[in-house]
């Protein structure tokens, strides 16, 4: 049989033909193919022999596997096995995921203990220890562990000027940089400096009750 | 936006608030004088006074210029002015000293007044001024004294009144013996930028827990040889920054009666620098041969100028001055302040006086001659 191509009015190729008695072709070279089969009588009995081969080689792939299958006689047994590859298939895959889990914690919890342990060591190694009870104690004031500590007037130096806040409200006292200060009663602190225009000695103070 | 909207709230309360205080014609500062007062007021100005929003509060500076007349028959010595504003009456008050004036009667002469103050809009203004300013005291070069005194401003000018005294004296003896390199030292070799080394300060009055922070210290003594009254042992908690309830014992060696003790205190940090921290007044009876103990409830906080805290190392104690029942004073001398210490800058700074530091800003401007003109017009 010679290759003719079905435009022409040829016969289809043999593997067409085989795609057709397997009903694999695509729908519209199967109807092309199936229309000139339906007036080629070789096409037809190519596609017959095709289809006689399949549904034979079908029946004696049917027969090995029954054969096969008719040698394993012991089902509960086989689906115990089965059963317990799958769980210990399942297990393992536990045991990996575990493993892999533990192993991140732990990389993730030694680089935060580290950065928490660098944290530390800057702080004492930069940050006086006077602030840190300050921010420890505002800290607690905060938490309302422990009470404030001030309350009442606070009589202070300030970089422009010495200063008393009571009642909300806060007198400074200016002067300028080069005065000197230092306390100058239970409740107050004084200021002293040279007047630059008058050259005139000042000393002012602030009182607290 | 929001920060539009938050300074334009400002500038509303700003005006609000700026209305209200004209509308009720009141003035910012007004100064008040007794009719009987040695001092009264020649002029009055109010230089570059401002007031803005600061937070929640209202930020009010005020540099006031007062040129006040001596309208009494004695040289006036010195004089303390009292500043109050109404927000802070009666816990809080400010004063203006002005040491060594040495006016005579009908001179006039200026006293500036630099504040600030930060009052919340909240508070509600009342009647008058927001800051008043009255005389406390002033001191004649008699050693009389004239005034209400509520401050205890009268030992105070009285003290610093004896100390410009006895500098003088000091400074005109070296001059008299030519003694210049000495005279020189004495005024800080006439340059302006030296001072006694700074510290910031802080006064806790309210009573604080005891922490396990705290280090019980001894206080050391620096003593002068003459003092009526010395120094025995003494005792303070320290916690880093903070003295707290420093108290000490002294004895009367004198055979007068002491009415009250100037306790002075130095304080050392972590680098071994001692720094003159100030001194505390106190009313203690003691007879002859009697023992007190002087203490101090509050808690006193330190630090550098730059803000960061001041570890306390050490702490001193030294009589600043002692009153005597019979009202008169006694001051350390020239040989007490140089036999006290050996460290040079402590001596430097317990021999420091107002008028010290005025005659070296004399020196300072116009050098040997205009020290010695003003010395001799004052001795």
């Amino acid at each position: 049989m010679s290759v003719i191509d079905l435009r022409t009015a040829v016969h289809p190729r043999l593997e067409t033909l085989a795609l057709y008695a397997t009903g694999d072709l695509p729908w519209r070279l199967r109807w092309r193919t199936g229309s000139h089969i339906k007036h080629c009588g070789d096409c037809d009995q190519q596609v017959l022999l095709f289809r006689s081969a399949t549904a034979k080689l079908k029946r004696e792939a049917e027969t090995q596997t029954l054969t096969g299958f008719e040698a394993i006689a012991d089902w509960t047994r086989l689906e115990r096995e089965m059963l317990g590859n799958i769980a210990v298939g399942v297990a393992a895959a536990r045991c990996i995921d575990n493993v892999g889990r533990t192993r991140s914690l732990f990389s993730r919890g030694a680089f935060a203990a580290a950065l928490i342990a660098l944290f530390i060591a800057g702080w004492a190694t930069h940050i006086p220890r006077e602030q840190t009870a300050h921010l420890t104690a505002s800290l607690r004031n905060l938490l309302g562990l422990e009470r404030p500590t001030v309350t009442g007037t606070i009589v202070q130096t300030t970089p422009d000027g010495i200063a008393v806040r009571a009642q909300g409200a806060t007198l400074t006292m200016m002067h300028p940089r080069s005065a000197v200060v230092s306390f100058s009663g239970a409740s107050a602190v004084e200021a002293r400096y040279v007047d630059e225009e008058t050259g005139q000695v000042t000393i002012t103070n602030v009182y607290g009750q | 936006m929001a920060s539009s909207c938050r300074r334009l709230g400002y500038a509303v309360l700003l005006a609000v608030w700026l209305c209200s205080a004209a509308s009720a014609d009141d003035k910012w500062l007004e100064v008040k004088f007794a009719n009987d007062s040695p001092v009264l007021l020649v002029s009055f100005s109010l230089g570059p006074t401002t007031a803005r929003p600061l937070g929640m509060s209202m930020a009010l500076d005020l540099h006031a210029s007062l040129v006040l007349r001596n309208t009494g028959h004695k040289p006036i010595s010195g004089l303390t002015l009292r500043v109050e504003a109404q927000d802070l009456t009666p816990l809080g008050k400010g004063s203006v000293t002005m040491p060594s004036l040495n006016v005579e009667p009908g001179e006039v002469f200026p006293v500036r007044v630099d504040m600030e103050l930060l009052r919340p809009f909240s508070v509600a203004k009342s009647e008058g001024a927001l800051v008043q300013v009255s005389l406390d005291c002033a001191l004649f070069n008699d050693l009389s004294a004239y005034g209400p005194d509520t401050l205890g401003s009268r030992r105070a000018l009285m003290v610093y009144e004896l100390e410009a005294r006895r500098d003088r004296r000091y400074l005109a003896y070296l001059l008299q013996t030519q003694r210049l390199a000495q005279l020189r030292e004495e005024l800080n070799f006439g340059l302006p930028d030296f001072s006694p080394q700074q510290l910031g300060l802080e006064l806790l009055r309210e009573p604080r827990t005891i922490s396990r922070r705290e280090q019980p210290v001894t206080v050391g003594a620096v003593s002068f040889p003459s003092s009526p009254v010395q120094t025995m042992s003494g005792a303070a908690r320290v916690a880093g920054n903070e003295v707290r309830g420093p108290q000490i014992d002294v004895r009367n060696t004198s055979q007068k009666i002491v009415r009250s003790i100037d306790m002075g205190w130095i304080v050392r940090d972590d680098r071994g620098r001692d720094f003159i921290a100030g001194s505390v007044p106190a009313r203690m009876q003691l007879g002859p041969v009697q023992t007190g103990t002087m203490m101090e409830p509050g808690t006193l906080r330190f630090s550098h100028p730059t803000g960061q805290p001041m570890v306390i190392d050490a702490l001193m104690a030294f009589v600043n001055d002692v009153e005597f029942a019979d009202g008169k004073l006694w001051i350390p001398s020239r040989v007490d302040i140089d036999e006290a210490t050996s460290d040079p800058m402590l001596r430097r700074a317990l021999g420091s006086s107002p008028e010290q530091q005025r005659l070296a800003e004399i020196y300072r401007r116009k050098g040997i001659s205009g020290l010695a003109e003003e010395l001799r017009r004052l001795n």
